[in-house]
């Protein structure tokens, strides 16, 4: 279960990542990437946070 | 001969496990996008991003105010305990009574969109087309969830945690794959750009994006009979708060930048953007995520299949929980002597507030008629164009959903508040970030800022669905008039205060609760900062 939680955390980082990406390569757009570019870094932070999470219950047990 | 000691009244069982609880939120919070979706974006069209966006900052700082409060006094109150205990008897009877009607409103709401969802593969059951039929099958979800509800909760919590699940990854899965497959960014920028609503739908659709975020209550509700309540429910409501937040901001802004797979013709045979299939379409908008998973490249053909099923499925679990959480509200409102002692009878076999089940879903089915009315007699509907705008049954439900939801959760930013002045002994396992600290008759007190930011958004979206929604203004104050009257009247009638509230122990309740919920450390820690408190007055006075 574990590893299942660890791969969608990885997931979702990547995806947050190509959201992030893909906004930024429309930049001049101005206000409406502003909601595209959150969404981006809300998954990243997730997953990071998630991945954390498991890292350190692994070190635990 | 030992005298028979009187048999002790029975209670609510603690069977909620960690995933049982972050599933009960989860299956009322998770499914509200499947309504909320539609319902946005034929209002806020090119806004509908920004108005999730809006909502969802508010649903932050109300997710994080329930869980400093549900960890605190981890009580099946809910809201309704927290107002009561914050602010007094009358305002937690306004909160609870404004949540009951969320509940009701949840019952009927989420049952109504299940059998839209069922209709994307079984088109008889649609609305438009047989008002019958599919008014029929809403009353047989209803009457089977009262059923199921009366047999009790573990049944309800396990069929729960599957289903959400199976939804969490299904969800993921049509994000992930519609990001990389089917979303232009040129798309997203058009759609804002020359589809942004006049204020007054912009207004409108944030309002009814609020819809998406209800349902936090529900692990509050589940706090009484969740195991270790105080260290559970951090973990899970902050789980739940970020996947709900995401899952939200994501289907909003894939549905406005979505490339279709098959393309979308209007009437006329020009081209349409994915998400103009939804303003003036009450069909559509009860089914939007299963059509925007079916329009995800390749995955689509699959995701036509079974994403109604389960969105049929979490719906349905989703009105699950508002079976489950207006009989618990109802039950502890009863034990607080805010409503009569009948709603606090709990069966003597399955442990279950029966007769709060069998009155609140009786409720559900009234709101449910109301809703469907226009639809099964058309001699109605001229009546409800020329007084209630013309709105359709899945409006007129988000409508009065969105003003309870609005109501309690002000209330509960001002319960937080005043708990903090008046309540500073009780140990707070988790406590919102960002405070003020300062010194409030002796004691030393924060003020949480985010409660403060969050009551102003959410009293600016109350103030939205006022200002915006021709139902919402009408029934949803007169749900609270005519509560406060049954209250008066029962408060008169049992010889209570009827504007103040009952004299109260709250320092042996804390204790009490505690207790109950097995936080022994957080009793004595509690008991230690109530000596301490008390010794330090008592040195002051001498």
């Amino acid at each position: 279960m574990l590893y299942f939680r660890g791969f969608l955390a990885v997931v979702m980082v990547g995806c947050g990542l190509v959201i992030l990406a893909r906004m930024l390569a429309v930049a001049n757009a101005g206000f409406a990437i502003v909601p595209g570019v959150l969404l981006g870094a809300a998954m990243i932070a997730l997953g990071i946070h998630r991945i954390s999470l498991i890292l350190r219950i692994r070190k635990i047990t | 001969m030992a005298a028979k000691r009187p048999a002790p009244a029975p209670e609510l069982r603690r069977s909620v496990t960690p995933w049982g609880s972050f599933a009960w939120g989860y299956s009322d919070v998770g499914a509200d996008i499947f309504v909320g979706l539609g319902l946005v974006l034929a209002w806020a069209a090119g806004a509908s991003n920004v108005a999730f966006l809006f909502a969802g900052v508010v649903y932050v700082c109300i997710g994080l105010a329930y869980t400093e409060l549900a960890a605190t006094y981890p009580v099946a109150g809910g809201g309704q305990y927290f107002v009561m205990r914050g602010l007094g008897d009358i305002f937690g009877f306004i909160a609870g009574w404004a949540v009951l009607l969320d509940f009701t409103i949840d019952v009927t709401l989420f049952a109504w969109s299940s059998v839209d969802y069922t209709s994307q593969l079984a088109p008889v059951l649609t609305n438009s087309l047989h008002p019958w039929l599919h008014f029929l099958a809403v009353l047989g979800l209803v009457l089977g969830l009262c059923l199921l509800n009366v047999i009790g909760v573990r049944e309800s919590t396990a069929f729960n945690g599957f289903v959400s699940a199976l939804d969490v990854i299904s969800e993921t899965l049509i994000l992930c794959l519609g990001f990389l497959f089917a979303f232009q960014p040129q798309l997203l920028i058009h759609a804002m750009h020359f589809n942004w609503p006049a204020p007054y739908q912009l207004m409108l659709g944030t309002s009814l994006a609020i819809v998406s975020f209800v349902g936090l209550e529900s692990i509050s509700q589940a706090a009484q009979e969740t195991q270790r309540p105080a260290s559970v429910i951090p973990r899970t409501s902050v789980a739940l708060i970020l996947t709900i937040l995401i899952f939200a901001l994501a289907y909003s802004n894939l549905a406005l930048g979505l490339h279709p797979w098959h393309p979308i013709v209007d009437a006329s045979g020009h081209p349409m953007q994915f998400w103009q299939i939804f303003p003036h379409n009450a069909d559509n908008q009860g089914k939007a995520v299963a059509l925007l998973a079916a329009q995800v490249p390749y995955y689509g053909a699959l995701a036509a299949l079974y994403v109604p099923v389960l969105g049929a499925v979490l719906l349905l679990i989703s009105s699950n929980s508002g079976v489950f959480g207006s009989s618990r509200i109802a039950y502890a409102m009863s034990s607080s002597n805010l409503l009569p002692s009948i709603f606090q009878r709990v069966h003597a076999v399955f442990r279950t507030p029966v007769i709060s089940i069998v009155f609140f879903s009786t409720i559900a089915l009234i709101e449910l008629f109301f809703a469907a009315a226009p639809s099964l007699f058309p001699a109605l509907a001229s009546l409800y164009a020329q007084f209630f705008h013309g709105e359709n049954g899945l409006e007129f439900l988000a409508d009065l959903y969105a003003f309870g939801a609005a109501t309690s959760y002000s209330f509960v930013f001002l319960g937080l508040i005043a708990l903090r002045f008046s309540d500073p002994l009780s140990p707070r396992k988790f406590k919102i970030p960002l405070n003020i600290r300062m010194r409030f008759r002796g004691e030393r007190v924060e003020l949480p800022v985010i409660a403060v930011i969050g009551f102003i958004g959410i009293f600016s979206i109350l103030l939205f669905t006022l200002r915006t929604h021709a139902l919402g203004r009408i029934f949803g104050p007169s749900w609270l008039l005519l509560g406060l009257i049954l209250y008066l009247v029962y408060r008169r009638h049992r010889r209570m205060p009827l504007l103040r509230s009952q004299p109260r122990d709250w320092r042996t309740d804390q204790a009490n609760i505690l207790r109950r919920a097995g936080e022994l450390e957080l009793m004595d820690e509690y008991l230690a900062n109530v000596k301490a408190s008390d010794a330090r007055r008592a040195s002051q006075q001498v």
